[in-house]
């Protein structure tokens, strides 16, 4: 009876207790699971080399690629554009008769953002399916796993959102990160245009808070970098970590030190926190700079479309791009997903040039196996949504990112001068 | 409490069953070499053997440890800061360095543990849940050893591609057996015997003579070694260590999940436990992710597992056998085992 | 010092709401004594329910409170009833994993319904906050402080002037002794249970006010609320209203005047401190002998 142990535990009798006792020592038994397991295994195995029934009409064999996406986990809600992207590219090269008259067929595993599965996915693809091609997964962390694999068999490593220097410290010549810059120089323009302003309008001190990821914090310590050489006096400089939901003690001690500039390292929702609280500690810094949140479509909602003008950020893609195909490639993902061009995630741009690039090598060199592949896109420059995009030997590519801001309500790029839409503007109170 | 049958520790039947579990272990990359396989294999015999090494503190001693990822976190960063800072060079000697890795997490935490040791259950469970925050905390912000967010890269070996798994599958195999001869070796030993009475009432035990406090900081030492193992071979298998990743609460749950469907206080549990959910949960997420079916999926699991198997499959298993043999053989004299094991089992609900 | 005044506002004013969420746990743990691992998702189904009222009716988050309790205190009830009453002795230890596996299912069906961007609900007056003596106040976590200290009053009373709550206290003091004075001892669990999860449904659309959430923000809630019961003793509520608090304030402060990156870890090392020196936690009475209301 339970009361009579009552003096354990707050968990009264044993929890574990139940059953224990009632054991024997049976081996046959324990044979005999074993080999059932086993056979529960091989079973798996041949399911698992089972690939999923593709309708294929042509009399060419498909072209079959392999993608690890984050469909759940903590990179779920970021990478649901990007498969986006690549479905819409396959659908529209198979409508225009595939490449090299091969239709594409996609083939998506999830990763649960976590990379034993990520590599898991890649040895099942490569080795067990034996796929055509590959394209990388979501986000840095779980492309610098994956990488080495492809490249251990000769494949290609057309990623879209891998871009931190770890990656190109790897010096894979495997790997293509298909945006125009890597991600330690998307801050690069919004410092220079800040040094391009005259003395009298530029910012005297800065205030620079980061999530402490490899995503963000490198692009704040290069513009903090910059800045500081220049001049401008740093009141604030501190990372906190993604697990944070409460952004009001930053933002307290952000508000304290009263910065004319605010460069922020943000994932997206700590973007929107951070400005709600700004407006509710009322108050509102010259210059307010994002590295990610402001070109999310749900943005304006969350903070508010009053309170958007004068915010800036940075971005590899924008829907009013007049880069290789962009046009179409806005009209038709509107026309499949719903939405309007303002909502279109960049992800799934990243995806879509991805698949671009395929289709150029095969177009240029009339072969699309990854040998060819790799040879080919390490020459030349290669148009695509994304921008003209040319790699170095390590495939960090050799472009610049583009300053955006919100103007007027919509988010146009600003900077620089040469893709600019229009002129940036001072930063209006909250709510004008 | 009934007492294991100490005679049986060197049945000829047992060493014949431990041979052919080493054999298996080592024919199944030659039988099916396809990489992708062999991967399966590693991961496979990684969980096995954390859950095994989880199975000494959680069910042999009865603490609910629930924080063990964080010693598994804690082997994969000592051999990423291995590799790096001293240069250890990339090859099979590598492997090596699991072994001084988990003696050394053991010898380290030792004090950390007596301090955990002196709490209970619920409080217990919760510490050691702080434990593996704190240790992710570690890895964040001690920017110099380990490059916090960024992470940290290990050196690729230079395997022949197509058989580049082998030598990890057999790191982690090794590792496999080992825990078990261990874990055999602790049951059949009068320091199994202590755990148990630990378990099962440790007042008690303490009142009757038993060196509780020793024997349970051997216990949690020794799984807190063993899974810094596991995740050293990891790291070096993966290449690269994040402390998001690194420090993990959903291992620290599978191994956990592993054992109780398995039968968590059985010797074999755990790897019962890993064999059958791994490769479906790796299937799971390769074929059905697609869906946002999976996370539903492995609610089902579990709650399938607890609802209908509450024992876990081994005990389970092996009840129904011992019930079958008793038919078999015909209407006896009761048995005294099996009253005590009703008795025990808390049939009166 | 006006930066250290102002953290330490707005950690009272979160220790709140986190307080809310923990005392339904501590409520539930009482009586049944099983750690509700499915409290923080429930709370975030919760924040996704007053979402859609709000989106699809235009329901004020505060005022869907009044819809959500009563629709969770149904469901825990059935909860406890259906799944948990029949895990019998072993009760505690299976109990756990079953509510965190329910919990891992509803994340799924929310990653499947709402997909898994994060939202929040955002009222006209959302961003919209108060000077008081110089210090900001937002109007919402104000309001969500008042929502919570009137629930857990509520609770309060309940749990000291009505026969009911007299019931309640019997049950977890002492089961057996209760149930030999006619009181049922499953009906009290099923209804601390769905008492308990009556305390998410409040909590969650506040928590959605105030935060971004989605379906992954659980595990951090969930380890905060666990980490608070324990520092409060497990089954006092005054000890879990405190531990609350202080954690709020703690990470406030911390984050606020020295290093966001080491806040949570101060206030993990906190507790471990606490707990080297008392391990029944701050209030937590001698093995479950009498709760400490």
């Amino acid at each position: 009876m339970a009361a009579a142990r009552g003096s354990r535990s707050p968990w009264g009798q044993n929890p574990f207790g139940k059953g224990v006792t009632a054991m024997r020592r049976s081996h046959t038994a324990l044979l005999r699971v074993f080999s059932g397991a086993a056979g529960l295994l091989a079973a798996f195995g041949s399911l698992l080399l089972a690939g999923p029934v593709g309708a294929s009409t042509s009399s060419k064999p498909p072209l079959v690629v392999g993608i690890s996406m984050s469909l759940s986990g903590d990179f779920s809600p970021l990478a649901a554009p990007q498969l986006n992207g690549y479905r819409l590219w396959a659908q529209t090269v198979n409508a225009h008769g595939g490449i090299l008259g091969r239709q594409v067929v996609l083939k998506i595993a999830d990763d649960a953002s976590n990379p034993t599965q990520a590599v898991s996915n890649y040895q099942n693809f490569i080795s067990g399916d034996h796929v055509d091609l590959v394209f990388g997964p979501f986000s840095s962390l779980l492309t610098i796993p994956t990488a080495p694999i492809a490249k251990r068999y000769g494949y290609a490593f057309i990623e879209p959102s891998g871009g931190s220097p770890t990656i190109f410290n790897e010096h894979l010549n495997n790997v293509f990160f298909t945006q125009p810059a890597p991600i330690l120089s998307s801050g690069n323009e919004f410092a220079s245009y800040i040094l391009s302003l005259p003395p009298k309008e530029r910012p005297k001190t800065a205030a620079y808070p980061t999530v402490d990821d490899p995503f963000t914090s490198p692009i704040v310590a290069e513009i903090q970098q910059r800045l500081q050489a220049a001049g401008i006096k740093t009141v604030y400089s501190k990372t906190y970590s993604t697990e944070t939901v409460d952004l009001s003690p930053v933002v307290a001690a952000i508000v304290a030190a009263k910065p004319d500039l605010i460069v922020s390292g943000t994932g997206g929702a700590d973007a929107v926190a951070e400005v709600n609280g700004f407006i509710q500690s009322k108050f509102n810094p010259k210059y307010l700079f994002f590295t990610g949140g402001p070109d999310d479509p749900s943005f304006k909602n969350q903070v508010g479309a009053s309170n958007v003008n004068g915010i800036f950020s940075t971005g590899d893609w924008f829907y009013q791009d007049k880069t290789a195909g962009n046009a179409a490639f806005v009209k038709a993902y509107v026309a499949k997903y719903g939405g309007t061009p303002a909502t279109i995630d960049s992800a799934a741009a990243e995806a879509y040039a991805a698949g671009q690039v395929v289709q150029l090598v095969a177009q240029r060199t009339g072969k699309v196996d990854n040998a060819t592949i790799i040879k080919a896109l390490h020459r030349g420059t290669w148009p695509t949504v994304e921008g003209n995009l040319s790699w170095n030997a390590a495939g960090s590519p050799n472009g610049e990112d583009i300053i955006v801001q919100w103007v007027k309500q919509q988010l146009v790029p600003v900077y620089p001068p040469a893709v600019a839409v229009t002129s940036p503007i001072l930063k209006p109170p909250w709510g004008g | 409490m009934t007492a294991a049958p100490r005679a049986s520790r060197l049945r000829p039947s047992g060493l014949a069953q431990a041979a052919a579990f080493v054999a298996v272990l080592v024919v199944l990359p030659i039988a099916f070499p396809a990489q992708w396989l062999v991967n399966l294999f590693i991961f496979t015999a990684m969980f096995a053997g954390a859950a095994m090494a989880w199975n000494l503190i959680g069910g042999s001693a009865g603490y609910p440890a629930l924080g063990n990822g964080a010693f598994f976190g804690v082997g994969a960063y000592a051999m990423a800061i291995l590799t790096t800072h001293l240069g250890v060079g990339g090859g099979y000697l590598v492997f090596a360095w699991a072994i001084p890795i988990a003696i050394g997490t053991a010898i380290v935490f030792a004090p950390i543990a007596r301090l955990l040791l002196r709490t209970r259950a619920a409080v217990f469970a919760v510490l050691t849940i702080t434990l593996l925050f704190i240790g992710q905390t570690l890895a964040y912000n001690l920017v110099s050893l380990t490059q916090g967010s960024l992470g940290m890269t290990l050196p690729s070996p230079s395997f022949p591609a197509a058989r580049y798994d082998q030598p990890f599958y057999y790191a982690m195999a090794g590792l496999l057996a080992l825990t078990m001869l261990f874990c055999w070796g602790v049951r059949n030993s009068k320091l199994g015997l202590a755990l148990n009475a630990v378990r099962d009432d440790e007042d008690r035990a303490r009142g009757l003579g038993v060196q509780t406090e020793m024997v349970k900081l051997f216990a949690y030492c020794s799984s807190a070694g063993l899974t810094a193992a596991f995740g050293a071979i990891w790291a070096y298998y993966i290449s690269f260590v994040f402390p998001g990743f690194a420090f993990d609460p959903i291992l620290s749950l599978s191994v956990i999940l592993f054992a109780f469907l398995g039968g968590v206080g059985s010797l074999s549990g755990p790897l019962v436990g890993a064999l059958l959910i791994v490769p479906v949960q790796q299937y799971l997420a390769f074929r059905f992710g697609a869906s946002h079916l999976y996370l539903i999926a492995y609610a089902g699991v579990f709650l399938l597992v607890i609802y209908l198997l509450p024992n876990g499959i081994v005990p389970s298993c092996r009840q129904y056998l011992t019930r079958l043999r008793r038919l078999r053989s015909g209407p006896t004299a009761p048995d005294a085992s099996l009253l005590v094991s009703n008795v025990t089992a808390g049939k009166s609900q | 010092m006006h930066l250290f005044v102002q953290s330490i506002i707005i950690g009272v004013l979160i220790g709140g709401v986190y307080a809310l969420l923990a005392s339904g746990m501590t409520m539930m743990f009482g009586v049944t004594r099983i750690i509700n691992f499915a409290q923080a998702m429930f709370a975030i189904v919760c924040a996704y329910l007053s979402y859609s009222l709000f989106t699809h009716f235009g329901l004020d988050p505060f005022l869907s409170v009044a819809i959500l309790m009563p629709m969770m205190f149904l469901f825990g009830y059935g909860v406890y009833t259906l799944l948990l009453r029949r895990l019998g002795k072993a009760g505690p230890a299976m109990a756990l994993m079953v509510l965190f596996a329910l919990g891992i299912g509803a994340q799924g069906v929310t990653d499947l319904v709402y997909g898994t961007n994060t939202i929040t609900i955002t009222p006209s007056y959302a961003n919209d906050s108060w000077v008081v003596f110089g210090f900001q106040i937002p109007v919402i976590r104000f309001f969500a402080f008042v929502m919570a200290v009137a629930v857990l009053g509520a609770f309060h009373l309940i749990r000291q002037h009505s026969k009911l709550g007299r019931a309640l206290r019997a049950t977890s003091q002492n089961p057996a002794a209760a149930s030999l004075l006619g009181v049922d001892v499953q009906k009290m669990s099923a209804i601390a249970t769905g008492l308990g999860f009556a305390a998410a449904g409040a909590a969650g659309p506040i928590y959605g006010l105030i935060f971004p959430f989605t379906g992954n923000s659980q595990y951090d809630l969930l380890s905060k609320l666990l980490t608070v019961m324990i520092l409060g003793g497990l089954v006092s509520m005054p000890g879990v209203i405190i531990a609350a608090v202080f954690l709020g304030v703690v990470e406030s402060v911390i984050a606020a005047t020295i290093s966001p990156d080491w806040s949570s870890f101060s206030f993990l090392v906190a507790l471990f401190i606490v707990l080297m020196v008392r391990p029944q936690g701050i209030f937590g009475g001698h093995r479950m002998q009498g709760a400490l209301w």
